[in-house]
Parts: C-alpha cells; structure tokens; sequence
C-alpha cells in the first residue's frame, strides 16, 4: 500500500489586498515546514495570525503569493483536480448540506469522485455506524444535535479515506465532553485510515492532548516552535502548556522549550500504534 | 421523524372561516346590488345576478382554458430555463454579470403594454407575439431571483463544497441549485400570477383563441356577466396552478424545519 505523500512547505507567502482600504496584509510571510506521511500535527496561533489562511492554501483554493506547497511533488493549487478523493476537511462548524439526510452528506464527496451509488451508500453507511449514527441516517442535519451533526462532517471527511485530513477548529463550538470525545474518534480513526493530519486549534489542550507535533504559528504565521510533543512526557504537559502560552503571548520562542529536547531520554513514542490498513473499507 | 409528520401537515389550499365570510359578504352585496341596481340608476347590465353569471359559465368553453394554460405553462417554462441558464452564467462570470445586469433591468422597467406593442409590430405570429411578451416578462424575474439566491448561498456550505473539489457542473448540480430551491419556488409562484395577468392582456390583441380573447368578445357584447365568468376561471386557474407549486414545495422542501 502506498501511504499518503509527504508535505513541503517553502518560503510560502500570502498577501491579500484589503478590497475596503486598498492596503495589503500579509497573512503568511514566509513559511517552512515539512510534514511526514501519517504524522498528526496540531497548528496553534492566536487569531488572525494566518492559520486558517495557511488552512486554504493547504485545500488550494487559495493561489500561493510566493513559495510553495508540495504535496508529493503536486501544487494543491496548481494541480487542484489531482486531489480529488485525497484531501478532506472538517470545518468549525459542519456545514452539512441541510437538504441532505445524514447518509446523503456523508456521501457526498463519494458522488464527487464518481463511486458507484451503491459503494457510496456502503461506505458512508459504514462510516456513519463507526461513528455511533446507524439510527440516524435517514434524520436531516436539523433533526440532528451539534455534536451528531459534527460526527456526520468526520463521516464525510473519512468516507473518501483521504491521504491528508484537515481540521480547522472542528471540536472548537463543541462542549467539553462532546469535544474530548470526538476528539479521540477523530485521532483513532485518521491513524487508522493511516492519513496525514492537520489540526488548527486554538486550543492547547486539544493540540497537546492530539498531535504528534505541535506547530506554533506567531503573526503573518511565523514559525515560532515545532514541537515534537513525545519529546515531552504527560508529567510535563502542564509546563509545555505554559511554555506555548508564553511563546504566543511574547511572539518568540520561550527558551524552556529546548527543554523538550532534553527529556528525549525517555520519550514516548506517540503515534506508534498506527495501522496502515484503512479499516473501514 | 418529524418531517414525516410535516410532510402530512402541510396545508395547500385551505380556506379558514375569515376567507369564507368574506367571500360570502361579497357575494351577498353583489346579489344585493343587482336586484337594486334599476332603483340605484345603475343599468341592470352592469352589475349581472348570480344566476345571469351562472348562464355565463355554461357557454364557456373548455378549449380556450386549455389553450391559455398551455399558453402559461410553456412561456413559464421557457422563461424558467431562459432565466437558470442565464443566472448561473452571470454567477460564474463577472464581467458578463456586469454587462448584462444593467439590460436586464432595462428590461423589467418596460410595461407590459409597451412589449405587447412591440410584439405586434415585430412580429406576424400570434402565438410566437404571446410567448414572446410572456418570456420577456416572466424571464427576467426568474434570472434576478435564481441569481440573488446564488449570491446568497452561504460561503461556508462554497467553501465546503469546493475543498470536495467538484467539477463545475457538479457544483451547480449538488450545491447551488438544491440551495436556491426555495427561491425557485417562490418565483415560480410570483411568475404564474404575473404570466396569468399578462396572457389575459396580450390575448386581447390578436389572438382569436384564449380566455383573453373570450373577455374581448364578452366586453365587445357588454356582457359584464360573460366577463365575471371567465374572470373567476382566470382566479381559479391560478389558483390552482399556485396551489400545485405549493404541493410541490411542500414536497420537495420536506427537509425543512
């Protein structure tokens, strides 16, 4: 089986002109960042600092300014056809079709990649049992409650069983519990389906408690820390809390973060348990 | 599931107790004032009996119905293609949104008369005249509200849909057209009420079939009865085409809360 491609980003840049003032923003200013296939990175910044730019760029709907994105050695703009079927998303809310049932949405992007009807109910079938909604497939998004609308959005993301999964701030409009829960659904099931994560949040639990790595974001996206979360051990999730808090807050690295590195003498290999095997299929 | 239970409960047609009574307070004045009219100095033709009115409706024909239905119906579905088609051209083109936008608005200043004219002169066929006025009528309409409605789709359901990456058709097929459903709906609505208005008025010039035909020959008798009878086929015929639509809706937009 070939796993998903690597990604590479390199001196990217993004400028938007301001259609009221005329000025421009730099949203991204230059950027660099490698992720390996099947890694789960979690992408920490404070708002407006570029994550949900660097979001659409990653999706391609938005063109680069400068630099680039690789996914393999394919541009998600340039040859955006190319990645139908292999990269999903799950937004903030669902944004679930609502003249769709529950089924029909998680079977949508399946249409978009031309299955066979009867495949298409299979799988997204299948996907919305392991997500606890085989009672609900035939119940409209407004029938359904917040977080049973937001599993229908992860059935709809793994149902094409994706190379690359993006998740911009998915479990973020959720209640704790509901969050927590999805959560672990969302990580068990993208190690499962051996997918490339990306996560932005703004929650450093969430991105503590998900990614392999956290990548913390300054303004215009500068790269402040990219942190190997098994370099740190649980006892000290509490300081690395602290140690992204501050580097945020300031807008440069906080010198404890070297720290991690020094803890690398009993690390906790995350992520290790990984299947390759896409399992629901 | 509750939209079962609402696909029961929707009500197409229904005449609460209010639209009765004042109906039949209508009616009773009228009957009133034709047996008074003679006292009143008003001439007994102007102002016909229920009974007078009841003869009316036996001489009405069933072809001439037919004929301004098949009318309607046609030009609205033309109109409605006309209008899609065009509304989702100037969606994805900008330029060609700003070139046509102002013409089309040009259009829909100009009275109905005015096209009627028009049609007369630049056209020698009777039914290509009523189609024409009716499309020109009805289409733009159709165009304005299918275009507001796209423009009105949610960036969030846009931006959902094309980070799926679907081709250009599937994206009108699967996301733009289902959303602006209920707009097509309403325009469709707004549509037959102004087609059946229209038709009336642009039969009267012309055409030797149709109810508007019918209510020129009535008025060239001054038989206000034979008028009343194919004015009140005219309201049931729209009626009935509105109380159709609003089945469909209800059917097609059970989704709804």
């Amino acid at each position: 089986m070939t796993g998903p491609p690597p990604i590479e980003v390199r001196g990217l840049r993004k400028v938007f002109r301001q259609t009221t003032t005329g000025q421009s923003v730099v949203a991204i200013d230059h950027l660099d960042l490698a992720i390996a296939p099947r890694e789960v990175v979690a992408i920490v910044g404070q708002t407006g600092c570029g994550k949900s730019t660097f979001f659409d760029l990653m999706i391609g709907l938005e063109a680069p300014s400068e630099g680039l994105i690789h996914i393999g050695d394919k541009s998600p703009y340039a040859d955006f056809d190319l990645f139908r079927g292999k990269i999903a998303t799950v937004f903030q809310q669902d944004r679930l079709l609502p003249w769709r049932s529950a089924l029909d949405n998680a079977r949508l992007p399946l249409e978009l990649i031309g299955l066979p009807e009867k495949e298409q109910r299979e799988r997204a079938l299948a996907w919305l049992n392991r997500l606890g909604l085989g009672q609900f497939t035939n119940a409209y998004p407004h029938e359904l409650s917040g977080g049973m609308r937001q599993r229908v959005a992860i059935a709809r993301a793994f149902a094409v069983e994706p190379d690359i999964l993006l998740a911009d701030e998915a479990f973020g409009h959720l209640d704790e519990v509901t969050a927590a829960e999805l959560r672990d659904t969302f990580l068990q099931l993208a190690r499962e389906c051996g997918s490339t994560a990306i996560l932005i949040t703004h929650q450093l639990e969430e991105a503590i408690g998900v990614g392999d790595r956290i990548v913390v974001f300054g303004k215009s996206a500068k790269l402040l820390a990219d942190i190997h979360v098994a370099d740190w051990p649980k006892s000290k999730y509490r300081l690395l809390r602290e140690v992204i808090q501050s580097t945020l807050q300031s807008n440069r690295p906080d010198p404890r973060l070297t720290q991690g590195t020094n803890m690398r003498s009993s690390p906790r290999k995350r992520g290790s348990s990984r299947k390759s095997s896409k399992s629901a299929r | 599931m509750p939209h079962e239970e609402l696909r029961e409960s929707v009500p197409v047609l229904t005449f609460p107790r209010q639209t009765l009574v004042s109906l039949l307070v209508f009616a009773v004045v009228w009957e009133a004032l034709s047996h008074l009219a003679p006292y009143l100095g008003i001439p007994p033709f102007a102002v016909p009996s229920f009974v007078r009115i009841a003869r009316s409706f036996t001489t009405i024909t069933p072809i001439d119905i037919a004929v301004t239905l098949a009318r309607v119906i046609a030009a609205l579905f033309v109109s409605f293609v006309l209008g899609l088609a065009l509304a989702m051209a100037m969606y994805r083109s900008d330029s060609l949104d700003k070139y046509l936008h102002p013409m089309i608005r040009l259009l829909m200043a100009v009275p109905v008369v005015s096209w009627i004219l028009f049609a007369v002169l630049w056209f020698p066929g009777v039914e290509f005249r009523i189609c024409f006025v009716l499309v020109v009528v009805c289409g733009p309409v159709f165009l304005i509200d299918t275009l507001d409605a796209m423009r009105g789709v949610p960036r969030e359901l846009r931006h959902m849909m094309q980070s799926f990456r679907p081709t250009t058709w599937q994206f009108f097929l699967k996301l733009m057209l289902p959303a602006i459903v209920p707009t097509i709906f309403t325009s469709w609505k707004v549509n037959i009420s102004l087609a059946i208005r229209v038709v009336t008025i642009a039969e009267l010039v012309g055409a030797v079939t149709g109810i508007g035909h019918q209510l020129s020959v009535a008025q060239e008798l001054f038989s206000v009865a034979d008028v009343f009878a194919w004015t009140l086929v005219l309201v049931a015929l729209l009626f009935l085409l509105e109380a159709m639509v609003a089945r469909a809706e209800a059917r097609v937009l059970r989704w709804r809360a």
